[in-house]
């Protein structure tokens, strides 16, 4: 999937990802879309929780060598 | 006494038995007081706070009933004695919050990621035990006996026999003694019950309900444990004891000072004098539950740091929470449902120093990242 932007959060522990998340769509103009790489596998709920919070659409997601991608369109 | 009656061999199994569906049940709903104060702050999302507020809620009306049942005598807590050690339980609190935020998670989050394979977490455990054995026999500890612990206020002499929150509103003149007081905890916990099951996205988590529902009522069951079926008469001295506890009192779930004792049984094994105790029990029974819930779901696997700042600030973390969870006599687990279930004003001061703290941690990575 195309992305503006990427975000490697492999390693980081909750909150981490979420923090620096909301930091990098902070940044981003509506429409733009995040790639997000993280490890932590609580972030699979988290980033789904934030994704429907924050109205920040969680266009996709998935699983690529133990590591989780997602990506989010910037509202 | 036989065997299968010895309330030691009772306390410690049926301490492991009950940290062991505690493991199991915090691993398959992702339970998480510090994950939870993160939804809050970063995204505004309640979910998993009010599976901790549920969680509270039954605790506090189960242990309140036992209570009053007489079940239990929730008077001869270590969170509910007549000295109000204010200064160490807000300090301690904010520093272990401040540590959990740093470490990704409390201890017992790192008891059910170690699990889970995380070697990552038997390392901040490991020095998370060592700096809660030196707060509790070390220098840590000297540091705080001289100058936190003192900084305290007499309740006694103010006219309450304990730190409880029926004592202080009965003191106030707020409510009747007698039943009044019962009623009073169970207007608590029951406005709890409300503020959570109101949000109608929460009712329809069922994993989120009933793993909440399962949590509180261990913490309750815990204490009936250790505070009814492990008290009796030690048929060695003839005194009335409570078996097997560290505290030599009633005790429910907590995990900072247990961890240190499980380090120092380790480490001092041929010293005849010290036991397994029903906190040690309890961590051995959560890491086993987590364990056991991440074979089953295939969701084993091993877990290390991912760099240096990385190592850096997990090590940070479990410092500050041995440090702090001593000093606050509990962590979010030993406060934040243990102590709060026997509606202790001092549990109060501890819990809110850990919510400020990790809040304050979490806003200030928000911070830094710009």
């Amino acid at each position: 999937m195309n992305h503006d932007k990427e975000l490697d959060a492999s390693g980081l522990a909750c909150p981490l990802p979420i923090v620096k998340t909301k930091k990098a769509l902070g940044a981003m103009t509506p429409g733009q879309v995040l790639r997000v790489v993280a490890t932590d596998p609580g972030s699979v709920a988290d980033m789904a929780a934030f994704a429907e919070q924050t109205g920040n659409p969680l266009l996709a997601q998935s699983t690529q060598d133990k590591k989780f991608v997602f990506f989010l369109k910037k509202a | 006494m036989n065997e299968s009656t010895d309330p030691t061999s009772l306390v410690l199994w049926g301490g492991f038995a009950l940290a062991f569906v505690f493991g199991a049940v915090a691993h398959k709903a992702n339970y998480c007081t510090m994950g939870a104060i993160s939804d809050v702050v970063n995204m505004g999302h309640w979910g998993r706070m009010r599976m901790w507020l549920l969680t509270l809620a039954v605790a506090i009306i189960g242990t309140q009933l036992l209570h009053a049942g007489g079940q239990i005598d929730l008077a001869r807590t270590i969170y509910q004695r007549p000295t109000l050690p204010w200064l160490s339980l807000l300090l301690g609190g904010t520093l272990f919050g401040i540590g959990m935020t740093l470490a990704g998670g409390c201890v017992n989050k790192n008891l059910i990621r170690l699990g889970g394979g995380s070697v990552r977490s038997l390392v901040v455990l490991a020095f998370m035990a060592i700096a809660a054995y030196m707060t509790l026999k070390g220098l840590f500890g000297q540091w705080r006996a001289a100058w936190l612990d003192p900084v305290s206020i007499d309740l006694a002499g103010l006219g309450m026999s304990d730190q409880s929150l029926a004592s202080l509103l009965v003191r106030a003149g707020a409510v009747p003694a007698g039943p009044a007081v019962l009623g009073t905890a169970l207007a608590l916990g029951g406005a709890l019950l409300v503020f959570v099951l109101a949000d109608r996205r929460f009712r329809g988590n069922t994993v989120q309900v009933l793993a909440a529902l399962v949590l509180g009522l261990l913490v309750v069951s815990a204490w009936y444990l250790s505070g009814h079926l492990g008290h009796g008469e030690n048929p060695e001295t003839l005194e009335t004891v409570f078996f097997a506890t560290n505290s030599r009192t009633l005790e429910s779930m907590s995990f900072v000072a247990p961890t240190a004792y499980s380090l120092e049984l380790l480490m001092l094994w041929t010293d005849k004098s010290l036991r397994v105790t029903f906190g040690i029990a309890t961590v051995l029974g959560v890491i086993a539950g987590s364990l056991a819930y991440a074979l089953a779901s295939r969701r084993f696997a091993w877990d290390g740091f991912a760099s240096f700042a990385d190592l850096r600030n997990q090590l940070a973390g479990a410092v500050l929470m041995g440090f702090g969870g001593v000093t606050a006599m509990g962590c979010t687990v030993g406060q934040g449902m243990s102590g709060l279930s026997t509606l202790s004003i001092g549990s109060l001061i501890a819990v809110a120093g850990i919510v400020a703290g990790a809040a304050a941690t979490m806003k200030c990575m928000l911070w830094r990242e710009g």
